[in-house]
């Protein structure tokens, strides 16, 4: 159990444009409905042409910080996990901080563990709070995802940024991080090559093997870690590789629909992957109450899960009225057609 | 932006790296500053380099410090292109990157 | 100051894909020489006016290339660049070394070739003029000028069709004029149909791409006397500077360098400008002419649009007439040629040469040149 990490500031950021399943199930002579059955989902987020994911995990920090009302200059480490790095060879996070105020002396890098890279920063920068190495540290999830034309993913492959500010000051939480547990193994479900632009998948691999077994593994060690269980929590929030892979595994364990339907992002902007998990989060952190218990897990291929158990505060109501919410990211969107997404995504 | 070097075979003009490094405390500076447009555009015939983002639009914006910036406008409907809109300044990248050189991020603004 | 001028020469200007810059250049001084009645040997000096031949030709040290294309045997040489007003300016530093009495016969030549490159090439390579927080933006040129015409629009209500009259008048003016690129007139409709380079700005409200060679010869008033030709005087020649972009101006509706240069010019010819009778002004667009009227104090702020619209500045209505040549719009706009064009058209009108565009009677003429979005401007005043 942790004693000395908690989220003292969040923020979000999701791009202006969406495509719906419709638009692109037509295109290449789909039935829309069966798609959206299929996947849960409606539409999704797509960046504009002059955003990646520097520009958006720089959106989602500002507010994270905004909300906590601290300095760039105090932050003393920042990660950013993403599988769309703008280079291969140059670090996003000293980018972002440079344009931040974040200073000189601070630790960084880059990190990437396809859709859990976002929570493999959170586990990071928690070791180096709890031990009292540093007082203020910056996680960040974010993605503009790539999807080949007529594949699956196209229909889910969104974008979004997530930043968690934390800190070790009990009295600065409005969430409380109270210990977490990872399952992690080397299962070739989903991946990319350098140099290659669209990622490759497994089919049906991707289901049991990957995102089923190691979500279950790292939630259920964690729930006996601590001796927790799924009715003690008022919500749960799971990776959103589509809106029906969450809600198998929270039935799977335990967890009712109720708890994990406000986390659901994923039916208006997609999977923006290593935003994924921590968007649905950000979500519920917006409508919870002091005192409630949240359980969270995200999920990366190749593969791994990060289970988190969290605890709001009564700071939390308050202040997360000084940032946009995701509700007011999903409702400021513009519809593009097909060759228009084909633009953005630089395609053509 | 000087310092160019034309790949021959790229036909992109790579931007020098030391340009954009030092002009970094400046975006620093400005992300987030609230102004007003004084007057704008709408490119539609684009200088090298912007070809696959025309049409796009132009502003004056005046800072709330006075302090006037040349950028351009994002997440625009046509109601904001006009004298006075109230806009804010955001993180973008400037210019279409070409495969081999750095990318220049810089802000632009964003109708409020 | 009274600074004679000798001999002008300029060439057609359009797209001219057979003719070099050397070639252009011979052509323009070879019609300035006999023009004169002088050889190249006979000049002290050459300053040559050009932009774009670093950035789109990958040639510099003008002054040296064309002091050798002349065969001018070893006399000094100088490139004077201040964007689309190289020209004014090279004429300005001739004026200024020969009333320094550093040279008694200088040549001022000007040349431009645009049309080998492509037009993102040559957006790109106009944008030099400008500021580079305006190059970041991805502005175009006509984007600067967009942006102006769109603030003069909103104080004055400024109509788009007022400043196609500008268009309409210009390429009347060039029909009349065999070296003008455009020979065609156009209609307010065509120009209004035309498509949008950058709101408000449309195709035909934008001055052309071209190529092109102006010269002239200048003298101090001592060697004049030696040798009688129909004369004509430089009696003013002013500089002014304003911000290098548009984010430093005060006032969006007005290029104040065109004014205080003007000002400056009528102070020095001691004239006012109710007295000029024929002037050459820089319409690199339709906006640029109106801003000019007014900065010039030919009309009063917001009134030029109405007054051009209603006939006022054509040739043959009586009064001011603007851009006899037809201008930047439908004479053409090789760069660095334009401002020594001007000039040679107004020495032209004010020795009865011009034939069909002739203003009849013109005394006292002006040369407005203005570089980049109005960051410098040069006003010459000549007299017969």
């Amino acid at each position: 159990m942790l004693k000395n990490v908690g989220i003292i500031g969040f923020g979000s950021y999701i791009p202006y444009y969406r495509i719906t399943i419709a638009e692109i199930a037509k295109v290449w002579r789909k039935n829309p409905l069966d798609i959206e059955k299929a996947l849960g989902i409606s539409e999704k987020a797509v960046v504009g042409f002059d955003e990646d994911t520097v520009t958006m995990a720089t959106e989602a920090a500002s507010n994270a910080l905004l909300m906590a009302s601290l300095p760039a200059s105090r932050i003393q480490a920042l990660y950013i996990g993403s599988e769309s790095h703008p280079y291969a060879v140059n670090p996003s996070s000293t980018i972002v901080a440079e344009v931040l105020g974040v200073g000189r002396h601070y630790m960084a890098a880059d990190l990437e563990f396809a859709c859990k890279a976002g929570t493999a920063g959170v586990q990071m920068i928690s070791g180096l709070l709890e031990a009292g190495i540093i007082n203020y540290g910056l996680a960040i999830g974010a993605d503009s995802s790539q999807a080949k034309p007529h594949d699956v993913l196209e229909y889910t492959a969104g974008a979004g940024a997530a930043a968690f500010l934390l800190g070790r000051n009990r009295k600065d939480f409005l969430v409380e991080i109270i210990d977490f547990a990872s399952y992690s193994s080397d299962t070739p479900d989903f991946w990319r090559r350098d140099g290659i632009p669209y990622p490759t998948h497994a089919g049906r691999f991707t289901g049991e093997p990957a995102y089923f077994t190691h979500v279950q593994e790292a939630a259920q060690s964690l729930l006996k870690k601590t001796n927790l269980r799924p009715a003690d929590f008022s919500y749960a929030v799971f990776h959103m590789p589509n809106a029906k892979f969450p809600c198998e595994v929270a039935k799977r364990l335990g967890f009712t629909c109720e708890q994990i339907e406000p986390s659901l992002v994923v039916r208006q902007i997609g999977n923006p992957y290593s935003a994924s998990s921590l968007l649905g989060l950000n979500a519920v952190l917006e409508i919870a109450k002091p005192g409630q218990l949240i359980f969270l897990t995200s999920y990366g291929s190749g593969a791994g899960a990060d289970s988190f158990i969290l605890k709001t505060s009564k700071l939390l109501p308050g202040l997360r009225k000084k940032v946009p919410a995701i509700s007011d990211w999903l409702k400021n969107k513009q519809y593009i057609d097909y060759p228009e997404y084909l633009k953005l995504t630089r395609k053509i | 932006m000087g310092s160019f070097a034309y790949a021959q075979d790229d036909k992109i003009i790579m931007i020098s790296p030391v340009k954009i490094w030092r002009h970094q405390k400046k975006v620093t500076q400005l992300l987030g500053k609230k102004g007003k447009i004084i007057s704008f555009t709408i490119i539609r015939v684009p200088p090298a380099g912007y070809e696959t983002e025309a049409p796009y639009p132009v502003i004056l914006a005046e800072l709330e410090t006075g302090e006037r910036i040349t950028a351009q406008l994002v997440y625009w409907q046509k109601e904001n292109l006009k004298v006075g809109q109230k806009v804010e300044a955001c993180y973008r990248r400037i210019r279409k990157p070409d495969s081999e050189g750095i990318i220049p991020y810089g802000i632009k603004f964003r109708p409020i | 100051m009274k600074i004679p001028v000798l001999g002008i020469g300029v060439t057609k200007f359009g797209e001219l894909w057979d003719y070099s810059p050397r070639v252009l250049v011979k052509q323009a001084v070879a019609e300035a020489l006999n023009d004169a009645r002088l050889k190249i040997t006979d000049v002290d000096a050459i300053f040559v006016a050009n932009m774009l031949s670093g950035i789109l030709g990958n040639q510099e040290n003008l002054g040296a290339l064309f002091a050798d294309e002349l065969k001018s045997a070893n006399k000094p040489a100088f490139k004077i660049e201040g964007a689309c007003a190289s020209g004014g300016l090279a004429i300005h530093n001739a004026v200024n070394s020969v009333l320094a009495g550093v040279y008694e016969k200088v040549l001022v030549l000007g040349i431009e070739k645009m049309t080998d490159h492509n037009p993102a090439e040559i957006a790109q390579a106009l944008m030099s003029a400008g500021h580079d927080e305006e190059r970041a933006s991805g502005i175009s040129f006509p984007g600067l000028y967009a942006i102006l015409a769109r603030a003069h629009m909103e104080k004055y209500g400024t109509k788009e069709e007022e400043m196609a009259a500008v268009a309409v008048k210009n390429h009347y003016h060039a029909s009349l004029n065999p070296k003008a690129q455009f020979q065609t007139q156009l209609t307010i409709e065509q120009i209004m149909k035309s498509s949008c380079v950058a709101d408000p700005l449309k195709l035909l409200d934008c001055s052309p791409v071209s190529d092109g060679a102006a010269a002239i010869i200048i003298s101090n008033i001592k060697y004049q006397r030696s040798k009688t030709k129909r004369t004509v005087n430089i009696v003013a020649s002013t500089v002014a500077t304003d911000s290098l972009g548009l984010r430093g101006r005060k006032d969006l509706t007005t290029l104040k360098a065109a004014m205080v240069a003007g000002s400056k010019a009528y102070q020095q010819a001691k004239i006012k400008s109710s007295h000029i009778d024929v002037a050459e002004v820089h319409d690199c667009f339709t906006i640029a002419e109106i801003l000019a009227m007014e900065d010039l104090g030919f009309f009063s702020k917001g009134k030029a649009a109405r007054a051009i619209t209603r006939g006022a500045t054509k040739l043959g209505n009586g009064g001011l007439v603007v851009n006899p040549s037809g201008g930047l719009k439908a004479c053409g706009h090789p760069v660095g040629a334009t401002g020594i064009k001007q000039v040679c058209e107004i020495v032209t009108q004010l020795r009865n040469e011009a034939g069909e565009r002739q203003v009849k009677g013109a005394k006292i003429g002006l040369a407005h040149n203005v570089g980049g979005s109005g960051a410098v401007a040069v006003v010459h005043i000549l007299k017969n």
